[in-house]
């Protein structure tokens, strides 16, 4: 369960003064898929950083687990991230010189695993994207879906509770991206991660159990599948879902 | 993150930049190349002076003085000095004050000595070698039987025991002449022939009655005979041929004979005048069980400065160690401007893998983490740089180490480059500690980069 309360985070000062969060309320149950939609400069990557505790906002409470984040340290919320989230993103940041199982297996160095058990980890990870026969080449010479599968591979080998990503499918031409978009719902479906989509892609925000609408920093609407529910200027308001 | 995890990272994201990690640890590797150099030639000159002194000197000998510019204790000769008649003025116009016979006598008269020996330094006019008509100049000194000499030609007595009377050691360089001049057939047929030296009494000064005298006598040649002096010949056998050899400390260009002899000469040569029975030094040995620190001590309280055998190291080894601390201060000097090198370097690494760094800390990677992987990379650069640097040395300073024996005509197994792998350790260990302290700042703007803004990609 993810709680997001009365979130609001600017950026600038005075008359540059930029409201990037204003009042922002929602909250996520556990495995649920979710997307976040709006346009560019919505807020929506944004509300991303701050569930996932890369950026803090001035006011408010992100509640995951029944813990405040905000009142974590940044140490402690490191720790947070290295073993109960991971990223996907856009345009993959897989490590170009760095061999595939490399860059498979940072997740869990960082979380201080010992090198016998992150290479069963790293296998397993690379077989579920099936990359197994990549596992020694450079990232550098794979094709766009293919740095995409690696970075999936890299997301979930650490077993996170909660996968962020950040326009998964954006640099992927359509086969190659419902072949990512596929494997992330199954993920999603198989082990109950919680899976949050960062999107302004509406048949890829289709495909989520929940639809959050983002404008100008404020959540415009939130959709459940099956019934919608339109909650238009009630955004101040903590939601229920 | 665990360290070998991390170390294993910065040097793979080195292995990526072949020729910048290259680059920037040559620079190290020539603060490392001259340290080591320098470093190898200090051990070396050390050894090699030891060895100089081991060989030559016995440890129980004392150079004994009257005054400590002699034995370098007192650099102020050329102050303004008090008329003494024991003075003396030496070839380098420094005064210096001598021993006189009442001195010697008195150190004689220690305990704790033996074979106390006055510096003889006679002068002699000339010498003749048997079977050549040319008149030769030499200095003449007494053998000095502490000091091993090692010899051409001939044989010597075993350390401790003097020269016959009849016998005179050549230098190998005079017989080198004498052969060429075809005086001998060989250095080994001058082994044996007869050496004549002259030497003149001072004149005394005549009066005016006697001038008359000579003048009505013998006429103007009889007054020159008696300018001139009276002179007197004495012939010796020559021994051995004294080698110019660079473990011994005698300086080739003299003549030996005996202690008593050179006594007779130079007694013979100053009688009548300032310099009669005055040394400049003289040497003795500290009986065995004494240690010469202890009668030093005591024959400097009696106003007798002394120089030991030790003491003689330590000067040595000072002027190694001024040149030694020369040199190293051009490699420190090269360490620096390396440091301004990896600064350099490492910021553009830091630039240049910014996304990665912001993808390490989105996936929780602590600063602490990201600084001592950056730090890490400055360390490897250091020891790369130090091992190519040494290790360039060592190969190098190996490869030449017969050259310069040859060239500087050392002894035959003496290295005058001596590598020892527990200073080059060391070294290599200061210049990965350099190197990671000049990796300080830049690991420092690694740690604080803003992942949101690292992973920004519009």
């Amino acid at each position: 369960m993810i709680e997001v309360k009365n979130v609001t985070k600017t950026y600038g000062k005075k008359q540059n003064l930029f409201t990037a969060l204003d009042d922002v309320s929602l909250s996520i149950p556990d495995g649920a898929s979710v997307a976040i939609l709006g346009r560019s400069g919505s807020g929506k990557s944004t509300l991303m950083h701050v569930m996932s505790g890369l950026d803090r906002p001035e006011t408010g409470e992100i509640i995951v687990d029944g813990e405040d984040i905000l009142k974590l340290k940044t140490k402690q919320i490191d720790k947070f991230r290295a073993t109960k989230m991971s990223f996907i993103f856009q345009s993959f940041f897989v490590q170009a010189n760095e061999s595939c199982f490399d860059n498979v297996s940072l997740p869990l160095e960082i979380a201080n695993l010992s090198r016998s058990k992150r290479r069963a980890k790293v296998d397993q990870a690379l077989a579920a994207v099936e990359l197994t026969d990549k596992k020694k080449s450079r990232a550098r010479n794979l094709s766009g879906g293919q740095k995409q599968r690696l970075a999936i591979a890299r997301a979930i080998v650490n077993d996170p509770q909660i996968l962020f990503a950040d326009e998964p499918t954006g640099n992927l031409d359509s086969t190659t991206g419902a072949i990512i978009e596929q494997l992330l719902f199954d993920y999603n479906k198989q082990n109950g991660t919680t899976l949050i989509i960062v999107t302004h892609d509406p048949e890829l925000a289709a495909k989520c159990d929940i639809k959050i609408h983002i404008k100008d920093g404020k959540v415009q609407s939130i959709e459940k599948k099956g019934h919608a529910a339109d909650l238009k200027n009630v955004t101040s308001r903590k939601v229920q879902l | 993150m665990k360290t070998s995890d991390i170390a294993r990272r910065a040097g793979r994201s080195l292995r990526h930049a072949k020729v910048r990690t290259l680059l920037t640890s040559m620079a190290i590797a020539v603060g490392a190349f001259t340290l080591t150099l320098s470093l190898a030639a200090g051990e070396g000159s050390r050894q090699y002076a030891d060895k100089l002194i081991g060989s030559n000197i016995n440890p129980q000998a004392l150079l004994i003085v009257k005054d400590k510019a002699v034995v370098g204790q007192d650099s102020g000769q050329s102050a303004l000095r008090e008329y003494d008649p024991d003075l003396t003025t030496s070839t380098q116009g420094q005064t210096f004050k001598q021993l006189t016979q009442k001195d010697i006598d008195k150190i004689r008269e220690n305990p704790d000595l033996k074979d106390v020996q006055p510096a003889y330094q006679p002068t002699i006019r000339y010498f003749g070698v048997e079977g050549d008509a040319k008149k030769y100049t030499s200095l003449v000194q007494m053998y000095d039987s502490t000091i091993r000499s090692e010899t051409a030609a001939g044989n010597l007595p075993a350390l401790g025991t003097q020269i016959g009377d009849g016998d005179i050691v050549m230098p190998e360089a005079f017989a080198d002449i004498l052969v060429k001049n075809k005086v001998a057939a060989s250095k080994e047929a001058l082994i044996g022939k007869k050496v004549t030296l002259t030497v003149a009494k001072p004149a005394a000064q005549p009066t005016e009655a006697e001038i008359n005298q000579i003048i009505a006598t013998e006429g103007p040649a009889g007054l020159a005979k008696l300018a001139q002096g009276e002179t007197k010949d004495v012939t010796y056998t020559v021994r051995a041929l004294a080698k110019q050899s660079s473990l011994a400390f005698v300086t080739g260009g003299a003549l030996m004979v005996s202690d008593g002899q050179a006594r007779e000469l130079s007694e013979y040569v100053t009688k009548g005048t300032a310099s009669y029975q005055k040394y400049m030094a003289a040497s003795a040995l500290v009986k065995d069980g004494k240690t010469p620190e202890d009668v030093k001590a005591q024959l400097e309280k009696e106003g007798y400065p002394t120089q030991t055998a030790k003491d003689l190291q330590a000067f040595l080894f000072t002027i190694v160690n001024i040149l030694q601390g020369i040199v190293i201060g051009f490699g420190v000097l090269a360490l620096f401007a390396s440091v301004f090198g990896i600064i350099n370097t490492m910021y553009i690494s830091v630039l240049e893998r910014t996304q990665q760094i912001g993808l390490m800390k989105a996936l929780g990677t602590r600063r602490r983490d990201i600084a001592r992987l950056f730090r890490y990379e400055a360390a490897w650069i250091g020891f790369l740089g130090g091992v190519l640097g040494s290790g360039l040395a060592v190969i190098l300073g190996t490869l030449l180490n017969p050259w310069i024996t040859k060239q500087l005509s050392l002894a035959d197994d003496s290295h005058i480059l001596v590598f020892q792998p527990l200073p080059i350790a060391l070294l290599i260990l200061v210049l990965i500690i350099i190197a990671i302290t000049a990796g300080y700042l830049p690991a420092r703007r690694a740690a604080k980069l803003d992942p949101i803004e690292a992973l920004r990609t519009e």
